[in-house]
């Protein structure tokens, strides 16, 4: 089973969400956008442990702009598929099915005025809740589905120490109450026998003698004869039956307790033991569906350790069990499949979602997405805009030239994303998905001029890959057919429109024909040390007696490497505006973000 | 998560007990062991619900793993009831885990309810079941409509409800080959219903038929939650659960377990057929038991029924069981002599052997032959309940006996927790909610029925005052905010009119509750309603030349074969003493066979 989409309404920071999900899902997000408020949603629908008094909100959990009338309920939806391969989960979630599809089931909660409630609720107790399914409120979710479907969290991963070494709350606690009763109770009292001598010889000791004794009298002093505690200094409680619950975890083949070790390995530990007690409680029939929300585990777990942790409980799908993770963390984002994410941003007073989970790629697009995000450290997922570019030297460049723009682009929280090629539309997709401002930087590309420019027909797929995934029809053939037909300028000029942005050659004519750039751009050439034929034109060009001639430009360019030029251009460059098409691309972006 | 949470885990040791109570019959034991599809062919006395209840507790406690679980279907309310009453006994009580109910309630439960709106079926998401008058109207409209003659439609509709029934896949040739006029009568009655939101109760087993057949995930969806379905009383339920079973259990993964005794097939009106379960036992894939023990009658009643069904089966009584006494009563004249004659000489024949007045029960084939045994009761002083349609309390109805019930908690029964408060309150909450109630809503729904019990306690009310309170107090506002479709919330004012002080019906609140002092009460019943009833002393009244066979009995091959069966019904109730009123020199022909058979 997997959940396949959350909506919430009204809750919070959230006026309206409503994603898809894929499997395990990973919420991004800075602090303060809402993501313990939706994890926390989400257990009002399905944690067994949570009582009705926490089910009952208060007027504070609306949403901040909701009417004073509250009229429009707290809604929360979870929808999930791909039971139907196991009959148990099925026999339980079958009542709740939706009527869209009946693959789907859908589990609520709403939170919402008392019927007959006239003029504006003054207190909680004027509202109620409801928990249903499929839909139909008069389905309420039974509390056995909520404790075979259940939910478990773990509240940002600071307390593993504590919860280890707590019995009530630890996970060792079920699997080791398993593992001692299937020892015949004989071969407890033979251990409980053996401890007991090892106590009486520590006792042996004068100095600790003298020392229980002295603590003795000082808990008698205090607590008086009626309430004495008959304190003893031992290794475990002797009453066999408690003795197992003096046994821990210790670490480094036995030498130091996990509380000395460092907190990321007490956290690997905590989580491992509790995917463990999920696998026993599956085992033993307790529970048909674990959700395992785990809050921010960047807090304390290495940057090396949630690469490692996560790539684990990504990769192995376990459909008994699924993963919501909240975190800010570039790391973990980056091992993240693209299809678990889905982005938290304040956006107007509220928080908006954009799921990745429907992204429209194939396998061997998103495999590429994945690992530009893999090696960029998810730069992309946390920026606030987008530049897309074609290659390295533009890469280097754009930077410098925003800069010289005044509009620095890490303090405007715009990334530049090379896309090391002219496939911009798995990016473009991914920017659209996330509602990310982006622009498109890319050559004409005219070529010898004997067949199209590549840049048009470059731009027009990319123009009905924005309208199909906005949901608006693609353009006819009839009107493609007119706008292949157009020159450089017209076309240009429309293409700014939707955010691509073209020169009217390539990347370095432009630059050549920029006349502030030029000379930096001779500079450069000159510095190669280039025969004497090629050092005249230079001189030619330079002087302006000759108009620079592309096909040589390139030529020359070639010689060098785009890659240097670029790196070298960018330090040359340094407050100098760009060419036109590149600034209003700077522009263009700085102004949507 | 704390430990209270978990689930409870069942009580094995009831269901020890129960299965080491099966061991001296190798059939039972066999039977409740089985792990394919099983019928269990159960003469009178067999022990037919107590192997059916033990297969179910094994199933559910060494078979089908939770949240998975098991369906029962039965006959009727009082069944379910009665199955309700020997699962309790093992440990189980009825909940998410194990269904039980009439076809209808599974048909509509199970599947229309949950699935109706995913799928196109043609009911709004708000439909409910039609009324008795609503139904009519409907045949009416859709007379006129589809036949449109001047006969009358509730006539021709009689004829159309048994090709309903009988005919449950409309995409057969049958449908429209035979009688196509009927089936355009019916499929504008249905119409006609759907375009009010409305469905009747032979709706629900078609709907659900229907649903399953087009749809796999909806049989994958029963399955899921029901590995096991078993069946009771199997000869008395017609076409639609038989095809049903077909689909789900021989085409859709569900084992079957059913229970039944083509002898017993006594609902022909109702669209039952014997051969139905007949061919279940043909089949190579069902294993086949027959359980042969008679634990109820003696050697002389169970020889005597082998005459009154006119075939023989190999039954035998069990070791000491005393043989049972056969009494003939010939009265000079007809019905009316006949039922005097039971009022003073046979009850206090029987009465005189130590049989109390609560064991003893009066047999007739209908109701108004009833109306002549409560006369001449009444004459002569002698307490009895009427337990066939006529009676005060229908039987077939869940919300009568719950009242009953109410009655009998209110009366004594609180003391000793009989009937217990929780299961009153969960099947109230059936009657409100169905099957969902949210914890809310059932906390509201006890503070009413506890403020109601608990003011009735001790109360001096007669049944007339105490049912207008049980009216206006219960029934009244949780019509109102009743979601199940299937509740019959007239039958409370129904008994308020039957207990109408003016026409001297009133009684004391503890009589109404069957509280009665001293040996109890005559039982008065019909042939049908007796079924699954066992008593000590069976009086058969009125079995007469002219009444079994009656001339419409002969009519048909079907109908003949159909009354004779009804008699072995009555006949094979008693435990110790069966009583046969007729008229002199006219004693129906089969009792003659069956006394032939004793002197045999």
């Amino acid at each position: 089973m997997r959940l396949s989409r959350l909506s919430i309404r009204n809750f919070r920071n959230f006026q309206a969400i409503d994603v898809p999900l894929s499997g395990n899902v990973v919420f991004l997000g800075e602090n303060r956008v809402g993501k313990s408020n939706l994890l926390f949603a989400i257990r009002l629908v399905l944690d067994p442990t949570l009582p009705d008094s926490a089910r009952q909100l208060r007027l504070s959990d609306f949403w901040d702009g909701c009417a004073a009338t509250y009229d429009d309920p707290i809604e929360v939806h979870l929808e999930f598929t791909d039971f139907a391969g196991d009959p148990a989960l099925v026999a339980l979630l079958t009542d709740f099915r939706t009527a869209h599809d009946p693959m789907t089931v859908s589990l609520s909660y709403v939170f919402r005025k008392k019927p007959g409630m006239s003029g504006a609720p003054e207190t909680s107790a004027d509202f109620d809740f409801v928990v249903f399914g499929g839909g139909d409120e008069t389905r309420p979710v039974p509390g056995r589905v909520r404790r075979r479907v259940a939910i478990d969290v773990l509240d940002a991963l600071r307390d593993a120490e504590g919860q280890l070494a707590t019995w009530r709350s630890s996970p060792l606690r079920h699997l080791l109450e398993e593992a001692i009763s299937a020892i015949p109770s004989a071969d407890i009292d033979a251990v409980a026998a053996e401890l007991d001598n090892a106590t009486k010889a520590l006792e042996g000791f004068p100095t600790i003698k003298t020392l229980e004794d002295e603590l003795r009298v000082g808990i008698l002093r205090l607590s008086g004869k009626a309430h004495d505690i008959d304190a003893r200094l031992r290794f475990a409680p002797s009453d066999p039956f408690r003795l197992f619950r003096a046994i821990a975890m210790f670490i480094d083949g036995g030498k130091r307790s996990i509380a000395e070790a460092s907190l990321g390995s007490a956290n690997v530990a905590l989580l491992a033991l509790k995917l463990a007690e999920f696998a026993w409680r599956r085992k033993k029939n307790d529970r048909n569906f674990s959700l395992l929300c785990i809050e921010e585990p960047e807090a304390h777990l290495h940057p090396q350790l949630q690469r490692s942790v996560f790539k684990k409980l990504f990769g192995g799908e376990d459909p008994a069990q699924a993963l919501i993770v909240t975190s800010h963390s570039p790391t973990l984002a980056a091992v993240t499949p693209l299809r678990s994410i889905v982005q938290l941003r304040g956006r107007d007073g509220a928080t908006a979602a954009f799921s990745l989970a429907a992204l429209p790629v194939s396998a061997d697009e998103l495999d590429d997405l994945e690992s530009y995000l893999n090696a960029t450290r998810a730069e992309l997922l946390f920026a606030r805009g987008v530049l897309f570019v074609e290659g390295d030297a533009e890469e280097a460049l754009v930077p410098v030239f925003a800069q010289s723009m005044g509009r620095p682009l890490d303090e405007l929280g715009i990334t530049v994303c090379n896309v090391a090629g002219v496939n911009f539309g798995p990016y473009v997709k991914l920017a659209e998905s996330l509602s990310l401002p982006y622009a498109v930087i890319t050559d004409w590309d005219p070529l010898d001029g004997s067949k199209p420019p590549l840049g048009r027909k470059r731009t027009l797929d990319l123009v009905q890959i924005m309208l199909g995934i906005r949901g608006k029809p693609v353009m006819k053939p009839a009107r493609l057919a007119t706008l292949e037909t157009k020159d450089h300028t017209y076309f240009a000029n429309q293409a700014i429109k939707t955010g691509i942005f073209l020169n009217d050659r390539t990347f370095e004519v432009s630059v050549a024909n920029t006349p502030a750039l030029l000379k930096p751009l001779l500079d450069i050439l000159d510095e190669q040390g280039f025969g004497s034929t090629r050092t005249g034109r230079i001189a030619a060009w330079r002087a302006g007696s000759v108009a620079v001639d592309p096909t040589q430009l390139l030529a020359m360019i070639a010689d060098i490497g785009k890659g240097r030029l670029g790196s070298r251009l960018s330090k040359k460059m340094v407050g100098l505006p760009p060419p036109k098409y590149m600034a209003d691309a700077i522009e263009f972006v700085a102004a949507r973000v | 998560m704390p430990s209270n949470l978990w689930p409870p885990v069942f009580d094995t040791r009831r269901l020890l007990k129960a299965l080491d109570e099966l061991a001296g019959n190798p059939e039972q034991s066999a039977a409740v062991r089985e792990k394919g599809h099983c019928v269990v062919l159960a003469g009178p006395g067999s022990g037919k619900t107590k192997t059916l209840t033990t297969a179910m507790a094994r199933a559910l406690i060494e078979e089908v793993i939770d949240p998975r679980g098991v369906a029962c279907i039965t006959y009727s309310n009082e069944c379910v009831a009665e199955l309700e009453t020997r699962l309790a006994k093992l440990g189980i009580g009825p909940g998410d885990r194990a269904f039980l109910g009439t076809v209808h309630g599974f048909a509509l439960s199970q599947v229309v309810s949950p699935y109706a709106h995913c799928v196109s079926i043609g009911l709004p998401p708000d439909f409910r079941v039609a009324t008795r008058t609503e139904c009519r109207t409907a045949v009416e409209t859709a007379h006129a409509a589809a036949i449109g003659d001047g006969d009358n439609p509730h006539r021709r509709w009689e004829f159309a409800v048994e090709k309903r029934r009988r005919d449950v896949d409309r995409t057969r040739p049958e449908w429209r080959g035979s009688s196509p006029e009927l089936a355009d009568f019916i499929e504008t009655y249905e119409a006609e219903l759907r375009r009010l939101g409305l469905i009747d109760y032979d709706d629900m087993p078609l709907l659900a038929y229907r649903m399953i057949k087009q749809h796999d995930w909806i049989r994958a969806a029963v399955a899921a939650r029901f590995p096991i379905l078993f069946v009771d009383e199997y000869q008395d339920l017609g076409h639609a659960l038989h095809e049903l079973v077909l689909l789900l259990c021989f085409g859709g993964g569900i084992r079957l377990f059913a229970v039944g005794d083509v002898d017993q097939s006594i609902y022909g009106f109702n669209g039952a057929n014997p051969e139905l379960l007949e061919s279940l036992t043909d089949r190579a894939d069902v294993t086949t038991i027959k359980l042969r023990f008679n634990y109820r009658s003696g050697k002389r009643i169970i020889r005597a029924s082998m005459g009154a069904l006119g075939e023989d089966r190999d039954y035998e009584e069990i070791e000491g069981a005393p043989d049972g006494e056969i009494s003939f009563y010939e009265v000079p004249h007809g019905l009316d002599e006949q039922a005097e004659e039971i009022a003073t000489t046979i009850i206090p024949d029987i009465t005189e052997k130590g049989i109390s007045l609560g064991e003893i029960a009066v047999l007739y084939r209908a109701a108004w032959l009833g109306d002549k045994v409560a006369d001449a009761l009444r004459r002569a002083d002698i307490p009895f309940v009427r337990a066939d349609p006529k009676g005060l309390v229908r039987r077939s109805s869940r919300l009568a006996c719950f009242i009953e019930d109410c009655a009998k908690w209110a009366t004594g029964g609180w003391r000793q927790a009989e009937p217990r408060y929780s299961r009153l309150l969960a099947r109230a909450g059936t009657f409100v909610y169905g099957r969902d109630a949210s914890e809310r809503e059932m906390q509201d729904l006890s503070d009413r029925l506890i403020g109601f019990l608990n003011s009735s306690i001790g109360s001096t009310e007669s049944a007339h005052a105490w049912l207008q309170r049980c009216e206006d107090e219960l029934v009244v506002p949780w019509r109102e905010i009743s979601r199940n479709s299937e509740s019959d919330w007239d039958v409370c004012s129904e008994m308020i009119s039957n207990t109408d002080p003016a026409n001297d019906l009133d009684m004391p609140i503890n009589r109404f509750a069957g509280r009665t002092e001293g040996a109890g009460r005559v039982t008065l019943t019909t042939l049908h309603s007796a079924k699954g009833r066992e008593f000590d002393a069976v009086v058969m009244f009125g079995v007469n030349a002219a009444d079994l066979p009656s001339y419409k009995d002969k009519k048909s091959a079907h109908s003949l074969r159909e009354a004779r069966r009804s008699f072995y019904v009555g006949v094979t109730r008693p435990r110790k003493s069966l009583s046969l009123v007729f008229q002199e020199h006219h004693p129906s022909p089969w009792v003659c066979e069956l006394a032939e058979r004793i002197e045999g």
